[in-house]
């Protein structure tokens, strides 16, 4: 990549993300309602207790929510260019420690569902796309995009009903079990696997379906390339000519597709973590929501954009890596 | 025993809505080191011949036949065992475009490939090989890792041979190799080959489009139409002289073969499937009868190993001269003797030139021809009667003449109407309306206005260009099988002569009517002839296609014809004392 190529991506990235930085802003104080109507009261709980004006004026000021609008916008960049996302107005600590906090859960069960969903769907492709056309093609191919079209929360409440309520296979809620004594990292980790096992599976399967597709599809498109007659015309033999030729080329999008799936699942994660009760930034971020706490809601949708930002960027790259074609 | 025998191969695309015959019953053998080409236009099938002897083709072709290589029938071997002999035994050279290259992996790595799995060698040794491969076609090895769309589509091309090679196969076939390649590397491919063939002693079989390329190449060829054999035989015997009008369509829009003649291109577009059962050439043939129609040809020998698939037995003769004289009475009792036992042929659809100086007897045995003139002696048969005893002037599908002087050959007194329809009139044929009708079609045809205005114009008002025009659908108008063109653009001005003589020429190759254009610009009908008579003193002394006859002319007297063309705006003569000024002049000529 030259130097003006690589600047255009910088300036691409910055652009982006200052619109993104102003939606951030603007959407949450877009909502009805306010950060104290509902501060005294748990999230969870039912009771209300209303504030008297003048509580409120003077948290209003406190927070410097009394401010115009562009104002507070402003100062929350120059915030943001110091590294400092503000202090959550519900958990009474700064945004940072709150995200730090829930991030590694989001991240783990991502990351375990992106790995998986890619295998997944990268083989079921490969065998629907072998035997195209066939019973076992059209079945698998009827059955996956039948399955994609139930949403992820619903998957994940009917998962949890099943494996949870009825056959108490899994733990309902929350990523550890509280008190736990460890007798060794084994047994952490055996832990920490049983508690994402339902909220990975639920991710995977609400992004199999994509990765299943395009690797049929593409893999189908290959085939028909005249590389690969040319493949099979010099004798290589049926398993060369699928992995070493078809394969390889036909990866080429799910790679790039791939750091789309990790995006799409920052924002799945809001919804399978709710119903498991998972304690991902997914989960934060509904409280957050439902709280009105505007700084932490700004700072979680941040960091969920940044991240899908670098992996659309890595993905990027990585495909540069991958295709000669593309001029470095 | 033949290296390679394939018995009525068929191959059919099935797609959702329709079944395609790409290869409809094709039988051909290959000896050992022997270089067949196989012809045709695209969508004759000649690729999917290819791939089918390779067994590339996909699941969606149903084929038939049996494809026997070395005495194995390799028709129904299971893929394991066909990948034994691919490559190791019969190599394919792809027609080059940017996909026929794994587009991820360097082109070194693609050629070494076929070389790990079929000869089992190290990769180190496999990489030397393959370097010594890139030197035989002329690339230097340091493109062994490059991509292939960092080659030029030459350097893809010569990649392709390369990996072909690889192997060192006993066979190999070359699909559309030149399509790519510019003059020079097409030559240096060809060259190439021809070393190759000579040190391995390969056999190949040529598949293009390129004529010249194959004939270069090829001792056989077969010549593809619709997925069907419609000629083969030795080389020179089909360029020199078709059998098939095909065959000859092809030849003829060749220009490194007619070098002089106009490009013109077999009208019409290849058959598709429109489900016919006949001749799949019959609706652009030039020479078309019932049968044809109805029910395929099959192919059968013609004598000399030639093959043809054609009810007419190839191309066929319509009017045969034998031995005919004329003589002119002079006073004194003399005679002169016009036409001095000429012996000729017209075929069905070609443009035969008859070039002489003038009196050397054109004209009369043009008349002779068109039946006006009765010979002395000698006949001269039109289809499979006498010339003389049928009324071929009379009837659709006949002779016609149009004369040198478009001035005495319309009447100043004729209206257009008149004269064009006066055939109609004379010989009674069909009623007002349709004469009417027919009149303008025969207008539009030689590209006159067929309004009422122009047709009640009077020939005498007319420009030459247009009259002789006006005489052309005149003749036109009775939709002749043979037209004889005497002379026709000698008293019109070199433009007007240029468009009328091209309008002719695109009539001809789109109605398909055989032409005598008789003419004594030797360079005017070279534009136009498929063959050239040369006529002196009365007799024929030279025949033969133009090219022949202009690049390598056996008589005196056609050479001294040949010679007599003044042509060039530069000519080295130098007026004194002009010299400086003349010699910049001829080199700015000379440069372009």
């Amino acid at each position: 990549m030259n130097e003006r190529d690589g600047q255009a991506i910088i300036f691409r990235f910055v652009v982006t993300l200052l619109v993104i930085l102003a939606l951030n802003f603007i959407l949450p104080h877009m909502m009805p309602g306010d950060p104290f109507s509902t501060m005294a009261s748990d999230v969870q709980s039912e009771d209300v207790i209303v504030m008297t004006e003048a509580q409120r004026e003077y948290y209003f000021q406190y927070y410097g929510l009394d401010r115009p609008l562009p104002e507070q916008f402003f100062s929350y960049l120059a915030n943001l260019a110091r590294g400092d996302l503000g202090q959550s107005i519900y958990y009474k600590m700064p945004v940072a420690g709150v995200i730090l906090l829930h991030l590694p859960w989001t991240i783990l069960i991502v990351l375990a569902a992106t790995a998986i969903s890619t295998v997944v769907g990268v083989v079921l492709g490969i065998i629907s796309a072998r035997n195209r056309n066939k019973g076992s093609d059209r079945l698998m191919m009827t059955g996956l995009i039948a399955f994609a079209e139930i949403p992820s929360f619903l998957l994940g409440i009917i998962l949890l009903l099943i494996f949870c309520v009825h056959l108490r296979l899994f733990p309902l809620a929350g990523a550890v079990t509280p008190f736990a004594h460890y007798t060794g990292v084994l047994d952490q980790i055996g832990d920490i696997a049983h508690h994402a096992f339902l909220p990975v599976l639920t991710l995977s399967l609400a992004q199999l379906t994509g990765v299943y597709l395009l690797t049929r599809n593409t893999l189908i498109t290959v085939s028909t390339k005249d590389y690969i007659r040319t493949a099979r015309a010099k004798g290589l033999g049926d398993h060369i000519v699928w992995s070493r030729h078809a394969l390889r080329n036909a990866l080429l999008p799910v790679v790039t597709r791939t750091g789309f799936v990790i995006g799409m699942l920052m924002g799945g994660a809001v919804l399978v973590e709710t119903v498991f009760n998972y304690p991902g930034i997914g989960l934060t971020l509904r409280n957050a929501v439902v709280a009105r706490d505007y700084p932490l809601i700004q700072g979680i949708l941040l960091v969920v954009a940044v991240s899908i930002l670098l992996c659309n960027l890595l993905a990027d790259r990585l495909y540069q890596k991958l295709d000669p074609r593309v001029v470095e | 025993m033949a290296d390679l025998e394939v018995k009525d191969l068929k191959c059919h695309y099935n797609t959702d809505t329709s079944v395609v015959p790409a290869v409809d019953g094709i039988s051909l053998s290959l000896e050992a080191g022997e270089i067949v080409g196989v012809i045709g236009e695209s969508g004759s099938g000649k690729t999917t011949l290819g791939l089918s002897i390779m067994r590339l083709l996909d699941g969606l072709a149903s084929v038939s036949g049996t494809i026997v290589y070395k005495g194995t029938d390799i028709t129904h071997l299971p893929e394991p065992e066909i990948d034994r002999i691919r490559w190791k035994d019969i190599a394919i050279v792809f027609q080059n475009n940017l996909d026929i290259l794994n587009p991820v992996m360097t082109v070194g790595k693609q050629v070494v490939e076929p070389l790990l799995k079929h000869e089992e060698i190290p990769v180190r040794e496999a990489q030397a090989r393959c370097a010594d491969l890139f030197r035989t076609v002329g690339l230097d090895p340091v493109w062994m890792d490059a991509y292939p769309h960092q080659l030029s589509g030459g350097m893809r091309q010569r990649v392709l041979l390369a990996m072909a090679l690889s192997c060192d196969p006993k066979l190999l076939i070359l699909d559309e190799v030149t399509s790519a390649l510019d003059a020079f590397t097409r030559k240096e491919i060809r060259d190439l080959l021809i070393d190759l063939q000579k040190k391995n002693g390969y056999s190949m079989i040529l598949i293009s489009h390129d004529l010249s390329f194959v004939s270069s190449l090829a001792s056989r060829m077969i010549v593809l139409y619709a997925g069907r054999v419609v000629e083969s035989g030795p080389t020179v015997d089909i360029i020199n002289a078709p059998r098939h009008p095909y065959t000859r369509g092809l030849v003829h829009s060749t220009p490194d073969i007619f070098v002089y003649k106009d490009l013109w291109g077999i009208p019409g577009e290849s058959a598709s499937e429109d489900g016919h059962a006949g001749c799949p050439f019959s609706r652009r043939c030039t020479q078309p009868i019932e049968i044809c129609r109805t029910s395929p040809p099959r192919l059968q020998s013609c004598g000399d190993g030639r093959e043809v698939a054609c009810h007419r037995g190839g191309i066929a003769t319509l009017l045969r001269a034998d031995a005919v004289h004329f003589r002119y009475p002079l006073p004194g009792r003399k005679t002169l003797h016009a036409v001095n036992g000429v012996d000729m042929d017209v075929c069905e659809g070609e443009v035969l030139a008859i070039v002489g100086q003038t009196a050397s007897g054109k004209s009369t045995l043009a008349h002779i021809l068109a039946g006006i003139l009765r010979p002395e002696s000698g006949e001269v048969r039109f289809m499979d009667g006498a010339v003389h005893s049928g009324n071929n002037g009379h009837r659709f599908g006949g002779i016609q003449i149009v004369f040198q002087d478009p001035f005495s050959s319309t009447s100043n007194r004729f209206t257009v109407l008149d004269a064009v329809r006066e055939p109609f009139d004379i010989n009674r044929i069909g009623t007002a309306a349709e004469r009417l009708d027919m009149t303008r079609e025969a207008l539009k045809l030689v590209r006159l206005p067929p309004t009422d205005e122009f047709l009640g114009k009077y020939c005498g008002a007319l420009s030459g260009g247009q009259r002789q025009r006006v005489a052309l659908a005149r003749a036109m108008i009775m939709k002749p099988r043979l037209l004889i063109a005497d002379e026709i653009t000698s008293a019109l001005d070199v433009s007007t002569a240029a468009n009328v003589l091209r309008l002719l020429k695109g009539l001809q190759n789109r109605r398909g009517f055989a032409m005598i254009y008789i003419s004594h610009d030797l360079s005017l009908t070279l534009k136009i002839a498929d063959r050239i008579a040369v006529m002196d003193a009365g007799r024929i002394i030279e025949i033969g296609n133009a090219h022949e006859v202009m690049l390598h002319p056996r008589d005196d007297r056609t050479k001294r014809l040949i010679g007599t063309r003044v042509g060039h705006c530069c000519h080295d003569h130098k007026p004194v004392g002009m010299a400086g000024r003349l010699q910049t002049r001829v080199s700015d000529c000379g440069d372009e």
